[in-house]
């Protein structure tokens, strides 16, 4: 095995502060400003800076237990737009103006004297602005996430289901889908990079993917090998990165044919100390008739296990992330930050890719 | 590599901020280690659910039924991690508070241990019916947080564990 003493150190930059006084669930950083958002139970979302590392806002009184998940809507300009999710069995939407000196707040008119008075020290310490709540799940919402357009809003929770909201108008939301076919808790979802596929993972131990056919949201993938809680799945980006050099150029042009082929991969990583790489097996094309009124083959998807990530952890693996730059960070309970290289291999072995797991680095009171 | 703030290690789920939960989490870090016995005298006096009996004298906990292991020996590591398995015995096999049964030996342990300890209770092989699922949710951290946010089954834990706050000092 190459040595791992190429591959990127970690040292701590930075501890958020003041943090909050009890589990920080989730953190989630802003697609565009140096914002991070992180989510805490005691039922409040915080606002940090990634410049000074310190808190600019507090958002409370939104929901009545823990803050699980937050997401960032993404493609916005001039203001920002954070969905929340509650183990109140709610979902939140809520607005903030971008205030930077590039960005000066736009001047609120007209003024509701009334309202200003009751209030004013509220609204003018945090500027955030609750838009609507998105009531429908019957218990703890432990995940949303946002299409890459921006337009759909997906939700899941404890109540085995996962809902689509479209965005029909301002703070206007409705209901496009509720998919119930998990057998336990979905923990997380996620949207394809480039398509309106959504994958989710669950307590039952299944990842499902699920997209539209003909105004029909229905599972469209079922991808089975965890052998336990499936707590999180990511998406690859767009472009591909694997380190280092091919051996061969044409077993690289074979990879990123078949890579172009299946478009991004699919993450995931669970209570049975894997991770999990899981590729689409593109359906070869068959030439359809113009005159047929019957749709040729399903919407059903091909997708295979590709590979498992090196074994590092020794707890269970809650969350996992695909970088830009191709390389993969997960974390768990065991309190370790491992960090994964994809490269090129350079053996007589069928694979073309092998994946390395980096250093760890032991973070106390991560879990 | 431990520059995270002692405030960030305080374990949640909890009930609401006490002063013995304070120190034990504070103090007495890594000092002294932690033997079986220290585990099964903060584990014993938990009252059963139902009964006026405490956990112990209904031999639902039982010292040769927990196990501390070190999980990271990793060189150079400034605090490696403790596995604590407590194994629990349901007085009948169908018994409906296993869960809850449970629950409050978890919540007494991350309570009472230092946050390096990694506390797995789980039910002790064929002694109950459904021990599959009870052990996965006990193992869940998000329904273990979820079901600690319960006014109901937070005031049932709360007399389970009434017996135990004495025991700190």
């Amino acid at each position: 095995m190459p040595s791992s003493s190429s591959l990127p150190k970690l040292s701590l930059l930075s501890t958020l502060t003041p943090s909050s006084p009890s589990r920080a669930w989730l953190t989630a950083p802003h697609p565009t400003l140096p914002l991070l958002a992180t989510c805490s139970s005691d039922k409040s979302v915080r606002i940090y800076s990634l410049t000074s590392f310190t808190l600019l806002s507090t958002i409370t009184g939104g929901h009545k237990r823990s803050v699980r998940t937050c997401a960032w809507k993404p493609n916005l300009k001039g203001e920002s737009v954070l969905a929340t999710g509650s183990f109140d069995a709610s979902v939140g939407i809520w607005r903030r103006y971008d205030t930077d000196d590039l960005n000066p707040k736009p001047v609120i008119a007209p003024v509701d004297f009334d309202a200003r008075d009751e209030n004013i020290d509220e609204y003018d310490e945090d500027e955030w602005r609750f838009a609507i709540v998105l009531d429908g799940h019957e218990s703890e919402v432990k995940s949303v996430a946002w299409s890459t357009a921006g337009n759909l809003l997906a939700t899941c929770s404890r109540d085995k289901s996962v809902w689509i909201w479209e965005e029909v108008g301002d703070d206007d939301y409705e209901t496009i889908a509720v998919l119930q076919e998990h057998e336990g808790d979905v923990k997380c979802v996620a949207w394809h990079p480039e398509e309106e596929l959504l994958a989710s993972a669950s307590y039952d131990d299944d990842i499902r993917l699920w997209r539209e056919d003909i105004d029909d949201w229905g599972c469209v993938g079922v991808l089975r090998g965890h052998d336990s809680t499936v707590w999180c799945v990511q998406w690859e980006a767009l472009t591909p990165n694997i380190y280092g050099e091919a051996e061969k150029l044409d077993v690289k042009e074979k990879w990123m044919k078949r890579r172009e082929a299946s478009g991004p991969r699919l993450l995931s990583c669970s209570d049975d100390l894997s991770i999990r790489v899981w590729r689409r097996n593109p359906k070869e094309k068959v030439p359809q008739s113009r005159l047929s009124i019957i749709r040729s083959g399903s919407s059903e998807e091909d997708w295979i296990e590709e590979t498992r990530l090196p074994v590092v952890h020794s707890r269970p693996i809650y969350s996992v992330a695909w970088s830009k730059s191709g390389r993969i960070v997960s974390t768990g309970g065991d309190g370790s930050i491992v960090v994964y290289e994809e490269r090129w291999r350079h053996s007589g072995t069928g694979t073309e890719t092998t994946m390395l797991g980096a250093r760890r680095d032991t973070i106390d009171g991560v879990e | 590599a431990t520059t995270v703030p002692s405030s960030a290690y305080i374990p949640d789920p909890f009930l609401p901020p006490s002063s013995d939960s304070d120190e034990s989490s504070g103090d007495d870090d890594s000092v002294e280690p932690i033997d079986e016995q220290e585990i099964y005298d903060l584990i014993s006096p938990i009252s059963d659910p139902e009964h006026p009996l405490t956990l112990g004298s209904l031999s639902v906990v039982n010292l040769p039924d927990i196990h501390l292991t070190p999980t990271f020996p990793e060189k150079g590591s400034a605090s490696p991690l403790t596995t604590l398995t407590v194994l629990i015995t349901p007085t009948i096999t169908h018994c409906s508070l296993a869960t809850v049964i449970g629950l409050g030996v978890r919540v007494r342990l991350e309570q009472a241990l230092p946050p390096r300890f990694r506390v797995d209770v789980r039910i002790k092989e064929g002694t109950h019916s459904t021990a599959e699922q009870v052990n996965r949710q006990l193992g869940d951290k998000e329904r273990v947080a979820a079901a600690l946010e319960n006014g109901t089954l937070l005031g049932v834990l709360r007399k389970m564990l009434e017996g135990c706050e004495n025991l700190e000092t």
